[in-house]
């Protein structure tokens, strides 16, 4: 047989090579059949470049095939993977074992909080799906006069929904939501994020409808501003300044009857007045004058401890004209600014 | 027994866009896909989808069919090809009517970019996340038509009732049991089958599941010898570096810093067809100049940043998985299985020669790319097919009604008995170690460079580990979540998808697109313009073939 | 630690929560620091107006900014997690934006007011003395042993999360407060919601969520065998302390456990006197077991 030119060009040597290391993990089980919990701690051989789920992978595949996770792009970027690795939720295709490993310690690897367990590390997403359904996440533009070619949007407007469009689903925000936990009704991180991803859509023109939506019980003003949904993110999407952005957009379309809407509102009044917080008007101009009365022996309680500050002279900065020319000045320029919107390829060719 | 007009199996671009393109029709239509519709492979595409839009430079889709038509080295058929590139523009309109967010230019309208082998920039992206938007935006549009879908469920048999499609059989994952969902109408949009090989760009759920359904229901797989491989992947874990990096200007390099691309495309450089920058990378690597098994993907001249803004989930993949910052570093690279040309043979409707099984995407060959595809062109390809077999099994119901087509139980109860003795099994070898065999052997074999002697050996192989498979051993007999049982019937599906590529391999005595022979280097029209079939003897390969169509461009002589 | 900082105490700290700022004051002039006044200063807003109005809350941060910059300090010393992660936050989008911070300063300079050039940073008292030379410093002042205080650290959300606008320490796994309850002779209660929400920013908009966050730490801290919760934020301390009773109510049991300001901890260390410390402007009282254990001789105005 005649020899081959480059016939060594088939295999690449050394494709498999690689350092390898020992990671041991503790991992809470749910057996669905007993509804029973237990910890069970495995230690395998992986590679150096492992990440936690190649670590569950090298489990399942060696030592107990019943262990159940879901994954699929390792990559995060499908969003499958997310569970608590040390209490607190990540994906686990993007937390690599290396670092666990060379300081000695054994990660405790548990399904992610606020959503029902179905076995091991899988949870019912379901209610996650659901949440996000009720912010209608889809575009809703004028259809009327849909252009034959693209809509008109200028970089920088899209650039607005830059973080929350990076969004991946995988719920590890919703995993470690404070308020959630306390109200498992609220929208939370993810839907309200996807909820801003469409309110600062150029192109969409239902903003009142949704902002609306968004101003009712569970929603915008539900937060309670702990920021464990920015910090566990590993898509960078920032739900809480998501939801920030939604307040603000609540604000200029005049949404502001909900008591976290008043209680904002307190702070800027304040400022305006004398600098400082008026701390006797928040409680009356949040929860409303009749609720306050009803409140009044907790309020008593505050007084005996001194915590009622004197309403009738409040704390005043000096210099504070500044503050109300400021004030009058943006409120001059934001009256002014148009709201983005997406030009019909027609209206920029007439214009 | 549950029963809708159109069942569309996977929930991809493709599938999401055929299903919306069903309901939009006014048919029943339901999903069914072993994960949730987001969770699926498109969503990690990244550099882009092409249309000539003519947003960047003058274009035409008569360039773009002829660069698809070159691309694919003379296989793919051109009468397909010239509607892809016809309809394509307005399906980029759409998709942006949709919501899709795309990347723009100064004026507000789509930008495009340069990609492989593109004879102008005609790539729309969305930075380098275009995967990302396109299934979302997709998935939000099947929120907003309220499209039913089976999540977690997985399809274990296409059920054909007297040569018609009946439905599908499927495994409930998330509660356990066999359903037997009947339909009108069937469409296959399943996505490819990048793990038979150890280095691959693909998820872990890309094990050619319905090709495999396919071509036990009787319809053939087309073209499977030919799997691209592209040129940028991670050594550790196979992940996808975009092509847009060398789109927007990144330069490889060998161990001595030199631009190896300029001995086998002088012209295009990096931005070569993706078959040939594998093969040169390679070749690099085998010859000795890699680094550490890999060549260098070198970004560092772009500046920090055009690599912020264009490229920054390239950049975060390069630190999460090869702990470089690429800002500063280059990136070690090497080809990886990325896509598979070849698939389940159908017309440019997505019709199979099974009356009421249609196929649309990746997990189909209409044939697009024929031997070697374009980036940008299977994104576009998911949706311009996806929306083409929803209209037509929408119309095709809306004509024809009921087929008549039955799953009967005794067929529900064979599956059954059949599953079940794939889930009580706890003899022989366990799925892991027959599926890293199988992955080993392949990139070891059948990879970017083939011989006889290496196709035969890997053969072997495949035919011993099929044997083997039909004895895996379970851990888990259970029926809640049981992924056990789901990774043993992709591992089945992986070896029936990688005898039919080697066979084919083996078989084609020629090197075109990504197959490439090292005993067979030149490109034989003569003998070889033809599309190879697999047929399912009885669970054996066999082969056939098929002419390849052609309208306006004979082959040439193709370089870069 | 610095010679010298610009003070801000922020709203609460200059009315309800006052025996926060007597405390901080005691215990700058024993370290050594020089506390500048600053007198034209407005509330940070908090969350509420970096929600509301975005762009305001950055002219008015920028403006306090400006002011402490005008006045030659490098640093701005608070005392409040909210103010912290608000002016920080703010910093850094007027560092980071060269265009943002010409625009504002454009408005600023129209109505008068300071303009900033970016120069300041602004660091919570918990970082100042929990590490370095001012750990060396606290531990020298630190002349009474709290020893048989059980002291539960309460950290507060915003002097945490994000650890990209903070960064001082791990918020999974936070140790500042226990450094400093350790220097103090006391002894460290770990318990799991020591880094979760008290419910301060909604706890009048929506009293029953907050209620059910609120309700964790203070539980855990009373089951771990806790004398005192110690915390960096007044806003904390108001819902730890003030909503005390309404936790125990919503939790359906008995918890009377008294909330300490981080400076009144470090003050009772330090021997600094009831008279500043004003342990009596708590609501929920401390009992004369927790007092001698702080070292605090019985006063007026202390029954439990």
């Amino acid at each position: 047989m005649t020899e081959i030119k480059n016939a060594h060009f088939t295999t690449l040597q050394g494709a498999y090579d690689t350092e390898l290391m020992e990671a041991t993990l503790r991992i809470r089980r749910w057996d669905p059949d007993t509804q029973r919990a237990r910890f069970d701690t495995f230690t395998v051989t992986v590679p150096v470049t492992a990440s936690v789920l190649d670590a569950l992978d090298a489990i399942k595949d060696t030592r107990d095939g019943t262990l159940a996770y879901r994954k699929s792009c390792r990559m995060a970027v499908c969003g499958s993977c997310g569970m608590r690795i040390d209490g607190g939720a990540a994906l686990a295709c993007k937390t690599p074992m290396k670092k666990f490993v060379d300081a000695g310690h054994t990660i405790t690897v548990s399904p992610m909080g606020n959503l029902p367990v179905i076995k091991d590390l899988v949870v019912d997403m379901a209610p996650f799906w659901e949440k996000i359904r009720a912010v209608k996440p889809y575009l809703d533009t004028r259809d009327e006069d849909v252009p034959d070619t693209e809509w008109r949007v200028a970089p920088e407007h899209h650039d607005m929904i830059h973080k929350e469009s990076l969004c991946i689903l995988c719920g590890c925000c919703v995993s470690e939501c404070n308020s959630m936990e306390s109200d498992p009704d609220f929208l939370g991180p993810a839907a309200l994020a996807k909820a801003y991803r469409f309110v600062g859509d150029a192109r969409d023109t239902d903003t009142r409808e949704r902002l609306r939506d968004l101003n009712g019980a569970h929603g915008i003003w539900d937060c309670t501003r702990c920021y464990f949904c920015n910090q566990r993110c590993p898509k960078g999407v920032d739900p809480r300044d998501a939801i920030a952005k939604l307040g603000a957009e609540s604000f200029k379309e005049g949404f502001v009857r909900d008591e976290g809407a008043r209680h904002a509102k307190v702070f800027v009044d304040s400022t305006y007045k004398g600098g400082y917080l008026r701390e006797t008007e928040l409680v009356p101009k949040t929860i409303g004058p009749v609720n306050a009365v009803k409140d009044i022996p907790f309020a008593l309680q505050l007084a005996r401890a001194g915590k009622v500050p004197n309403p009738l002279s409040p704390h005043k900065a000096k210099d504070n004209d500044e503050v109300k020319r400021l004030w009058k000045l943006l409120e001059k320029e934001a009256k002014g600014a148009e709201r983005p919107r997406a030009l019909h390829p027609d209206a920029v060719r007439e214009g | 027994m549950i029963r809708h007009d159109v069942i569309v199996l996977g929930a991809g671009c493709a599938g999401m866009r055929a299903a919306i393109e069903a309901k939009r029709r006014g048919v029943d239509v339901a999903v069914i896909s072993k994960l949730h519709p987001t969770r699926s492979h498109s969503g990690a595409a990244e550099g882009g989808i092409n249309a000539a839009l003519g947003n960047a430079t003058e274009d035409s889709s008569d360039s773009h069919a002829f660069d698809t038509i070159k691309g694919s080295d003379y296989l793919g058929d051109q009468d397909a090809i010239e509607v892809f590139a016809q309809e394509a523009p307005n399906d980029i309109y759409e998709l942006e009517h949709m919501g899709a967010i795309f990347t723009r230019a100064a004026d507000g309208k789509l930008a495009q970019r340069p990609f492989g082998a593109a004879g102008a920039p005609r790539t729309v992206y969305s930075a380098d996340i275009t995967g990302h938007v396109l299934i979302h935006v997709l998935y939000e549009q099947l929120v907003k038509h309220d499209v039913k879908v089976y999540e977690e469920f997985f399809a274990t048999q296409v059920v054909v009732d007297e040569g018609r499609c009946a439905g599908v059989i499927a495994w409930d994952t998330k509660k356990g049991g066999l359903h037997a969902i009947e339909a009108n109408h069937v469409i296959l949009a399943t996505g490819g089958v990048g793990r038979m090989y150890y280095g691959t760009t693909n998820a872990f759920a890309c094990t050619g599941d319905g090709m495999s359904l396919a071509w036990r229901a009787g319809v053939p797989l087309k073209d499977m010898e030919f799997l691209q491989f592209h040129p940028t992947t991670l050594k550790s874990n196979g992940v996808l570096i975009t092509e847009g990096c060398r789109g927007e200007g990144g330069y490889l390099r060998n161990k001595d810093g030199d631009r190896f691309m300029v001995g086998d495309a002088p012209n295009a450089m990096e931005l070569a067809s993706r078959d040939v920058v594998s093969r040169a990378e390679w070749k690099e690597i085998a010859d000795g100049r890699g680094v550490d098994g890999c060549v260098l993907l070198d970004l560092t001249h772009l500046g920090w940043k055009k690599i912020k803004s264009r490229l920054p989930g390239s950049r975060e993949l390069a630190i999460d998985y090869a702990g470089v910052d690429p800002i500063e570093t280059p990136i070690p690279v090497r080809p990886g299985a990325h896509y598979m040309m070849g698939g389940v043979d159908c017309d440019l409707w997505g019709e199979t020669i099974v009356p009421g099984l249609w196929a649309a995407g990746e997990v189909a060959c209409v044939s697009i790319h024929g031997a070697n595809r374009l980036g940008g062109n299977s994104l576009m390809e998911t949706i311009v097919f996806g929306r083409r077999a929803g209209q037509a099994a929408a119309e095709r119901v809306l004509e024809q009604g009921d087929t008549g087509a039955r799953i009967e139980p005794g067929v529900l109860a064979d599956e059954d008995r059949r599953i079940a003795g794939i889930l009580n099994n706890d003899q022989g070898e366990r799925p892991g170690v027959l599926r890293e065999e199988l992955a080993k052997t392949m990139y070891d074999k059948a990879g970017v460079y083939r011989t006889e002697a290496a196709l035969a050996e890997c053969r072997e192989k495949v035919v011993d580990l099929r044997e083997r498979a039909k004895t895996l051993k379970l851990d888990d007999h259970g029926s809640v979540f049981n992924t056990d049982l789901t990774n043993a019937l992709e591992l089945i599906s992986l070896l029936e998808c990688a005898d039919c590529l080697v066979t084919s391999a083996l078989a084609r005595k020629e090197s075109r697109g990504a197959h490439s022979r090292l005993d067979h280097t030149e490109r034989d029209d003569e003998t070889w313009l033809k599309h190879t079939l697999n047929w399912c003897d009885d669970g054996e390969v066999r082969l056939d073939y098929r002419p390849v169509t052609i309208t306006k461009h004979q082959p040439l002589a193709r370089s870069y | 630690m610095q010679e010298r900082y610009a003070y801000y105490p922020g709203c609460l700290a200059s009315l309800s929560q006052k025996e926060l700022d007597s405390s901080t004051r005691a215990i700058a002039q024993k370290l050594d620091i020089e506390l500048v006044e600053m007198p034209s200063v407005t509330c940070c807003g908090a969350g509420d107006i970096h929600e509301a109005k975005p762009d305001y809350y950055l002219h008015i941060s920028a403006r306090i900014l400006g002011q402490a910059e005008q006045m030659g300090c490098e640093t701005i010393l608070t005392i409040c997690n909210v103010c912290t992660l608000n002016l920080r936050q703010a910093n850094k989008a007027l560092q980071e934006d060269p265009a943002l911070l010409n625009r504002i300063n454009d408005n600023l300079k129209e109505v008068g007011a300071a303009t900033y050039q970016g120069g300041v940073d602004v660091r919570h008292l918990l970082w100042e003395v929990s590490e370095g030379n001012g750990y060396e410093a606290f531990k020298g002042i630190a002349v009474k042993s709290l020893e048989g205080l059980k002291v539960a650290p309460f950290y507060g959300c915003q002097i945490l999360r994000p650890s990209k606008i903070l960064g001082f320490e791990n918020p999974d796994s936070p140790q500042s407060l226990e450094r400093l309850i350790s220097a103090c002779g006391a002894e460290p209660i770990d318990y799991p919601a020591k880094v979760k929400c008290c419910g301060f920013p909604i706890v009048l908009a929506r009293e029953d969520v907050a209620l059910g966050e609120l309700v964790q730490p203070l539980e855990q801290a009373v089951e771990a065998g806790a004398d005192v919760i110690v915390t960096p934020c007044p806003l904390c301390h108001l819902s730890l302390d003030a909503w005390q009773r309404k936790a125990a109510d919503f939790a359906g049991k008995e918890l009377g456990i008294p909330i300490l300001h981080l400076a009144q901890l470090l003050g009772a260390a330090a021997g600094i006197e009831e008279s500043e410390l004003k342990f009596k402007r708590h609501v929920t009282r401390l009992s004369p077991e927790v007092k001698a254990k702080l070292q605090m001789p019985s006063v007026i105005g202390t029954e439990a």
